[in-house]
């Protein structure tokens, strides 16, 4: 147990006096921050400002529909009005669009007044937004209860727009607000909060074993410490890096937290709030999920020669990450489907996962135990398979090892 | 009591046997020479005393004990493939090995210390390991290597990648560390080394022990058939019928007798033909019993 903190203490020590460590334990938050900041502005303000010509053939239409469009503070349209309107001032309108003049031309055909038609055409088809096709089926709605004979102020009050305010009730009954676009953002931050951390760790360990198999020190320390000893201590000296990190993380959210600035940023669609069973599940998460992708890493980077060598074996990194970031879609849609339970309780998944489902939904406490149990269960596997692999893998020099040749190391050791 | 003692050891990876048989034994207060060509088995046989390999058949002891793990505290190894931790400071680095042979950090801070002293290297405590040379390295890691104050001594190669200087250094602290009752062992190609420094000899070759024992005794068993001329005058007595092979420097000449020449006779036929200045029968070094060994045996 000596040599196992001592190696974890010089691990611990060197890591956290080295570059690296200084810098992304800024740019990484820096990272997260400006990617939620750029989505964020992305959603409210690309696409915004656009100039859009409406053509019809029904002028009162035509206005309804633009009216709509300026209403819709967010999206900023300049609208302007042909109707009706003749073949030249339609060919015209498309010039302009190839022109860039305009970014487009709404086109309504209700010749057929229950069966309107709408074209819309751009350079680009990713022009058509939620926002044009909500203020086109307002407009026409508006047109349509007004030809039945209802006034303006009846049609204005039956398209009164209402919000659903979600609630999610917890276990105790207790009720809190919820809010999907905060779900979302909070979900996302989880994955990657443990994720990023997760994988860049596990590859510092992959990269730490290589490099000290490159300058040979393993012989030396093999003389006095058991190769058990070795990798154990130096997956508690990183994952106490890891910790660490995180905790200054923590820290400087929490007291980010308590700003003006945060009160004033973390209102509305992106207040998040976490409990406390996320607060304690969050370091568990991280520190097995830590444990599991090292443990596979510390026996493939002991087979390896250079990091180069490492390459072939990153899918083992980013198929279970990816797998994770293409359930979250699935999470968010549902997170009490099978799917979601499933993406929770799987190994390779769960440390990923899990925090990001517990923000969504009240997830069943047997169900974290079974995911616990099952991730200190495939760790045991995995380091019992690397512990062998590192065991032989860091005393062989001069040649990558092939996959016949891990199979002996297994048998063998 | 022997300190390391090997009992018919053997070890094989997949069908290369490494070491056949081996037995051998190292006193306190000795230095033992581990010998051998290029993959003769010097370093299967040394990791295999250190335990980090273990043997297919055959025993080891340790301090008159079977080997057990703990028993690596008292030993101090400085293997061939030996490595730093490059961005570590010196001093760092030799405080971390010392507490992993069972040291605390204080007393292993101030032995580092003076150890630093002792090698000439107390001015690059404080840089980072990869500012130095490789010669400087070797020394970091022969003082990790002592630190603990080992009874048992083990190097592969101790001698590579250090110049002269230096290398007489290490050979004065091996010797030293000899008087006070160390038990030392080496491998190395460095014959003249070893007949400076080693009491005792293994030599090993494809795995099996060719020769082993006492170097004095060793050396005496074989003929001294080699002769050291210096002279003036007339060289037509390098043509005697005594001589095997001769080569004549302008007056030095170094001669190899004939099996069962008479050096006696030669000396006569020299001085009647030379003024002899030195006339010395010399026994063969240790390069010669080495080359004429391990020829023999791959020829058998």
């Amino acid at each position: 147990m000596r040599n196992i903190l001592l190696v974890a203490k010089r691990e611990y020590l060197e890591q956290i006096r080295g570059r690296a460590f200084k810098v992304s334990t800024i740019a990484l938050p820096l990272l997260v921050a400006a990617l939620l900041a750029f989505s964020h502005y992305m959603e409210h303000k690309a696409g915004a400002g656009k100039h859009i010509a409406i053509v019809a053939d029904n002028a009162a239409l035509a206005n309804d529909v633009r009216q709509q469009m300026l209403d819709d503070k967010r999206a900023q349209y300049t609208v302007d009005v042909t109707a009706p309107a003749s073949a030249a001032e339609r060919d015209e309108l498309q010039r302009q669009v190839r022109s860039k003049a305009i970014d487009g031309v709404l086109a309504i055909d209700s010749s057929n007044p229950e069966k309107i038609k709408a074209t819309f055409t751009s350079l680009s088809v990713g022009d058509i937004s939620g926002g044009l096709q909500n203020a086109l089926n307002r407009g026409i709605i508006n047109e349509r209860m007004i030809a039945k004979g209802m006034g303006q102020t009846e049609a204005d009050a039956m398209l009164a727009k209402v919000s659903i305010e979600a609630m999610q009730l917890d276990k105790n009954g207790k009720i809190e607000k919820s809010n999907g676009r905060a779900i979302t953002i909070k979900a996302t931050l989880m994955l990657f909060l443990l994720s990023l951390p997760i994988m860049l760790y596990g590859l510092d360990m992959a990269r730490a074993i290589i490099e000290e198999k490159t300058s040979r020190i393993f012989e030396v320390m093999l003389a006095v410490a058991k190769p058990s000893d070795l990798l154990a201590g130096k997956l508690l000296g990183v994952g106490a890096v890891g910790v660490t990190q995180i905790t200054i993380w923590v820290a400087g959210a929490s007291v980010f937290m308590g700003t003006q600035l945060a009160a004033e940023l973390l209102t509305g669609d992106i207040a998040i709030r976490f409990s406390l069973t996320e607060a304690i599940c969050f370091p568990i998460y991280f520190m097995l999920g830590f444990a599991l992708f090292s443990a596979v890493f510390s026996g493939l980077a002991a087979t390896c020669e250079t990091a180069q060598d490492l390459q072939k074996f990153m899918a083992v990194a980013i198929v279970p990450l990816y797998t994770a970031m293409g359930f979250l879609p699935v999470m968010i849609n549902d997170p009490s489907s099978a799917w979601s339970i499933a993406a929770t309780l799987f190994p390779f998944t769960s440390p990923y996962t899990m925090l990001s489902r517990m923000g969504m939904a009240v997830v069943p406490l047997w169900q974290i135990a079974i995911s616990i149990a099952l991730l200190i269960l495939t760790i045991w596997a995995v380091l019992w398979f690397s512990a062998r692999l590192y065991r032989v893998g860091i005393l062989m020099y001069g040649k990558r090892a092939t996959i016949p040749e891990i199979v002996r190391w297994l048998r063998y050791s | 009591m022997p300190v390391v003692e090997l009992a018919e050891v053997t070890k094989a990876y997949e069908s290369k046997v490494a070491v056949n048989n081996l037995s051998l034994s190292i006193e306190a207060g000795q230095i033992f020479g581990l010998l051998g060509p290029n993959g003769a088995g010097k370093t299967s046989s040394i990791r295999m005393m250190m335990g980090i390999t273990m043997p297919d058949s055959g025993r080891i002891r340790l301090f008159d004990k079977p080997f057990v793990r703990r028993s690596l505290e008292q030993v101090g190894y400085l293997p061939e493939e030996r490595g730093l931790y490059k961005k570590m400071k010196v001093l760092d680095q030799i405080v971390f090995f010392g507490c992993l042979h069972g040291l605390n950090a204080v007393e292993a801070r101030r032995r580092a210390i003076d150890w630093a002293g002792r090698m000439e290297i107390a001015d690059v405590l404080h840089k980072k390991t990869e500012e130095l040379s490789k010669g400087m390295q070797q020394k970091i890691q022969f003082i990790s290597t002592l630190l603990h104050s080992p009874g048992l001594i083990v190097m592969d190669e101790p001698f590579s990648g250090l110049d002269p200087v230096n290398a007489v250094l290490v050979e004065k602290t091996l010797l030293a560390l000899k008087q006070e009752g160390k038990a030392i062992v080496f491998s190395t190609h460095r014959m003249e080394q070893v007949e400076k420094l080693c009491d005792s000899i293994c030599l090993i070759n494809n795995g099996e022990a060719v020769l082993s024992g006492n170097l004095r005794e060793i050396k005496s068993r074989y003929e001294r058939n080699r002769v050291i001329v210096e002279f003036e005058g007339d060289p037509a007595f390098l043509k005697s019928a005594e001589i095997a092979q001769a080569d004549n420097f302008s007056g030095h000449a170094e001669i190899k007798l004939k099996p069962h020449g008479d050096a006696q006779k030669l000396l006569h036929e020299a001085a009647a033909l030379a003024t002899i200045y030195r006339f010395e029968l010399i026994e063969p070094s240790l390069e010669e019993i080495f080359i004429e060994t391990v020829k023999g045996k791959n020829h058998a």
